[in-house]
């Protein structure tokens, strides 16, 4: 469970550091060395890192939608067919969460494929 | 039992799956995709909220003060914005203020700037790739660059113009230098590119680019195909230049009676040959199917409540956001200014200072002519003028396309102009060359023209400051503190024989040429006349008693005429009443056609529902409400007949040749006074047609079109669609809501796309008062409140005080937004 936890922390506040100036795949690796980091049931890491990812990039991108009263995140919806300002937030997070996701499933097996035990 | 060994080797394929998986996850969401015809963007760069497009969410609240250090400042400039995100500048001299226009002009506009001299600089497909090749193509081949390239050349002989064109430029570019990839403007982010430096090439660009919408208007092909088609006395039946019920610009009061008739050879025209050559197929579908117009007038104080003069102006263009226009102030030691600008341009373009007002209007003389060259080899590099061989001059241009090979184009440079259609070997101008008034070196006094403009302070200093203006010519309507009104048709206006240039001319001959261009002093202008006001809609400038010939592919007389008679009528003038003329829907060409045609219209013969629409039509009053019913039966009355009338001419056109057609006040004085006429016979019929069975059927043919089309039976605000678009054309960020009266032939001139772009009015007096407003916002960001915050104040006829201030603290508490503090660095 404590394992779980590190994983979503370091996802979750090692990205918000890191998203400063480096690409937007940034949480990809991320989530390689909670993968590596914090051995655990796959299951759990996974989704730990998907909420990390998640929350990083939900939290992100409401903390700039709240103050535009959703202007831009409505056009937006409206250029990907019509979509709500709602979905786009979620879309968003969706988008931070797969790679931190798939990113730790890989540093996961990684340890399990050259890690010593 | 598995051995440890294949345990193991699981566990790399395992690894490598979720790698491979991991990698190929994130190509896909780095990788632009194509869904249908449209191309999303990388979905991962895109959505990152620490630099994708979240970035460009901006709050509403406005923006913190903030200090910002600029190098080549020789003071400090403030910026004060107000609620509308006007930026008001005070700077310690032009040269400061200027830089600081370019820096806040590109804070709030960059990619406009960018994507409107793209398309000039035939540069879209280095950003969008093959789809718009054929756009850059015809960019160069038409020669904007060249075009361009000469106006910086011209400016350059001007060290003072040139030194604030570059402190503009400097501007921008402080404001380019310090932006990472996370702040560029949404539309780089979306389209996936980056911002350039701005140069003094750009604003050329952007110069040619309105003068391509403004002054490339000809008929020369269709002319000509239609003379080669009726011969001489058809033509002139058809096709008279001159509507006798049009009021001109500047009426004949006598004063150019001492300017004598201009001794240019006259022009004989060979047009027993070379008209048949150039029948063929036309351009058709190249010019923009909206008709550009303004209108602009000045009162005298003796018509106007307060004693003062006041001036109004509203410039029709194609509407887009981010808007045409972006308003500003500029104050320094030595004036005060206020108005809109274009974005790359220094300067205000219309606007007012503590003493003087001005507005403009598009001249629209025919100012670009083809020669037909006669070449002398068949590999066309060498031509011949008068008997002699004169080369051609070749110029490569290399256009870069997104994603392929860039494409090299020839392109031929005759003494007359670019040779532009010889890349496509079926069109009818493949062999003529261009002479266009745009590519001519500019008096290099031109840059100078609107900061001398916006520093004036009286008549004398107005018609000083725009005598150095060449293109596109514009009607300058002026005001002053003082009580002058004045307008002056002002340009590079071509001296031409009587027609010529109507027709596609000769390039063999240099007897084609222009002789020469009017001079300064000799262009229609008008000050203070008895009437009480000046005015211009894009009509004739002058009666034909002016002793030099010109032309227009379109002049209308419409407008012009209601405003004439508006501005006749009034007395005890006051903003508000010069705000019902900007917004008047009345239209002077339905009240000349609609009791021509009910008079035509054998209502003995309708059917109770015809007798119904018939009734209605009768009781319109001419006004393109929003809430009318009338105007659809109309249009599709009016339409109906005029199509019909010229069968012979449209059915050419269908084949793809260009022919003109007669204008439609022409067709309404047709219908008056020459109800017999052979063009009201229709082609496919054996019996012989007039105006009384042509009419009668248009309106049955109407009648059905409304019977088989029910939705289409309702007001005119829906009834016509209206949309502002987006200029890259996303609809997502268009404002398509939008329910408008309004229409081309009627002072509030608003059509499909097309528009009032900026009303303003101005008061003079002891204190200016204006007001103003445009479709849109002054933010070019979609993720700003005040992208379009303005649209529906223009579109329900609001209009908003602006705020012109004396000093940069004068500004009410509640209506300053923010402030920028520029300094030296």
């Amino acid at each position: 469970m404590k394992n779980t936890l590190f994983v979503f922390g370091l996802v979750f506040f090692a990205g918000q550091l890191c998203h400063m100036g480096v690409p937007w795949w940034g949480v990809a690796p991320i989530g390689v060395l909670a993968g590596w980091l914090f051995p655990q049931n796959v299951g759990r890491g996974f989704i730990a890192a998907f909420l990390g990812g998640f929350l990083l990039w939900l939290s992100a991108a409401y903390l700039l939608d709240v103050p535009n009263e959703g202007i831009l995140s409505a056009r937006i919806g409206n250029l990907f067919m019509g979509l709500s300002s709602g979905h786009i937030l979620l879309l968003t997070g969706i988008l931070g969460a797969l790679p931190a996701g798939f990113g730790y499933l890989t540093g996961h097996a990684a340890r399990s494929a050259f890690g010593t035990k | 039992m598995k051995s440890a060994s294949y345990l193991r080797s699981m566990r790399f394929v395992r690894f490598f799956l979720f790698l491979l998986l991991t990698i190929g996850l994130l190509w896909l969401l780095q990788t632009p995709q194509h869904v249908g015809s449209n191309t999303l963007p990388a979905l991962g760069s895109f959505f990152n909220p620490f630099s994708g497009f979240w970035l460009n969410a901006e709050s509403t609240a406005g923006f913190p003060a903030a200090e910002i250090q600029i190098s080549g400042l020789k003071g400090k400039v403030e910026v004060v914005y107000d609620d509308l995100l006007v930026p008001h500048i005070f700077a310690e001299n032009t040269e400061d203020a200027l830089r600081a226009q370019g820096y806040v002009t590109a804070k709030h506009r960059l990619w406009q700037m960018d994507i409107s001299t793209r398309k000039a600089a035939g540069r879209l497909s280095e950003v969008l790739g093959e789809r718009t090749l054929n756009i850059d193509r015809l960019s160069r081949r038409r020669g904007m660059v060249f075009a361009a390239e000469n106006a910086v050349r011209g400016w350059s002989k001007s060290p003072e113009g040139m030194r604030l064109l570059e402190a503009y430029c400097a501007g921008v570019n402080a404001y380019v230098a310090q932006l990472k990839p996370a702040d560029y403007p949404l539309e780089f982010k979306l389209l996936g590119y980056a911002p350039e430096p701005w140069s003094p090439l750009k604003t050329a660009l952007l110069v040619e680019a309105m003068a391509e919408t403004l002054c490339a208007g000809e008929n020369d092909l269709a002319s000509t195909n239609a003379y080669a088609l009726f011969g001489r006395d058809t033509f002139n039946y058809l096709y008279p230049e001159w509507n006798p019920k049009q009021r001109p610009i500047i009426p004949d009061t006598g004063q150019w009676a001492a300017i004598p008739r201009p001794q240019t050879p006259a022009y004989e025209p060979d047009y027993s040959s070379a008209p048949q050559e150039a029948t063929g197929q036309a351009p058709l579908g190249e010019r923009p199917d909206y008709i550009v117009g303004s209108n602009n007038w000045a009162v005298a104080g003796s018509k106007t409540a307060s004693g003062d003069p006041i001036l109004c102006n509203d410039p029709h263009l194609n509407l887009t956001l981010p808007s045409i226009w972006f308003q500003v102030q500029i104050h320094t030691p030595g004036q005060n200014c206020y108005g809109v600008s274009l974005q790359g341009l220094p300067g205000i373009i219309i606007g007012f200072n503590e003493d003087i007002a001005w507005g403009v209007t598009n001249v629209g003389h025919d100012v670009s002519d083809w020669y037909r060259i006669r070449w002398a080899d068949a590999a066309r590099t060498r031509y011949l003028l008068d008997g002699e061989e004169r080369e051609a001059e070749l110029k490569v241009e290399e256009i870069r396309i997104k994603g392929q090979a860039p494409l090299l184009d020839t392109v031929r440079y005759t003494v007359w102009g670019p040779v532009a259609y010889d890349h496509d070997p079926e069109h009818p101008l493949r062999d003529c060359a261009l002479r266009w008034v745009t590519h001519d070196e500019p008096a290099p006094a031109e840059m100078m023209m609107l900061m001398w403009l916006d520093g004036a302070k009286n008549y004398a200093d107005y018609r000083q400051a725009i005598r150095g203006y060449e293109s596109p010519a514009q009607n300058f309507a002026f005001a002053s503190r003082t009580g002058d009104i004045a307008m002056t048709v002002q340009g590079r206006l071509p001296i031409r024989a009587r027609e010529q240039g109507r027709f596609v001319l000769d390039g063999s001959k240099q007897a084609s040429a222009w002789g020469g261009f009017i001079p300064p002093e000799q262009v229609p202008a008008m000050r203070n006349p008895a009437r009480g006001f000046v005015f211009s809609a894009n009509q004739h400038s002058t009666p034909p008693t002016y002793p030099y010939y010109y032309l227009s592919p379109d002049f209308d007389g419409t407008r012009g005429r209601h405003i004439f008679d508006r501005l006749t009528a009034l007395q005890n003038a006051t903003a508000d009443s010069m705000k019902t003329i900007q917004l008047d829907n009345f239209s002077q060409r339905a009240a000349d056609a609609l009791p021509v045609l009910l008079r035509l219209l054998n209502r003995d013969k309708l059917g109770e529902e015809g007798k119904k629409l018939a009734a209605e039509l009768s009781n319109w009053d001419f006004r393109y409400e929003a809430s009318a019913t009338a105007p659809p039966l109309y249009e599709v009355w009016f339409d109906s007949c005029y199509w019909r009338t010229w069968d012979e001419i449209t059915m050419l056109r269908e084949q793809g040749k260009s022919v003109l057609l007669p204008e439609r006040w022409r067709f309404i004085e047709l219908l008056e006074s020459d109800t017999a006429s052979i063009f009201f016979d229709r082609q496919d019929t054996p019996q012989r047609e007039t105006a009384r069975e042509l009419v009668h059927d248009a309106f049955a043919r109407m009648q059905k079109f409304f019977e088989e089309n029910p939705e289409k039976r309702v007001r005119w605000g829906k009834y016509r669609p209206f949309a502002i678009r987006h200029i890259a054309q996303i609809e997502a960020f268009s404002r398509t809501d939008l329910e408008l009266g309004g229409h081309g032939s009627a002072p509030n001139a608003i059509s499909r796309s097309n528009g009032p772009s900026w009303r303003m009015i101005v008061e003079l007096g002891e204190q200016v008062r204006a007001k103003g407003v445009y479709p849109g916002g002054q933010s070019g960001n979609p993720g700003s409140r005040y992208y379009d915050n303005m649209v529906d104040a223009w579109a329900t006829g609001k209009y908003y005080d602006l705020l012109f201030l004396k000093n940069k603290d004068a500004a009410p508490a509640d209506r300053e937004l923010a402030r920028l503090t520029l300094l030296p660095k």
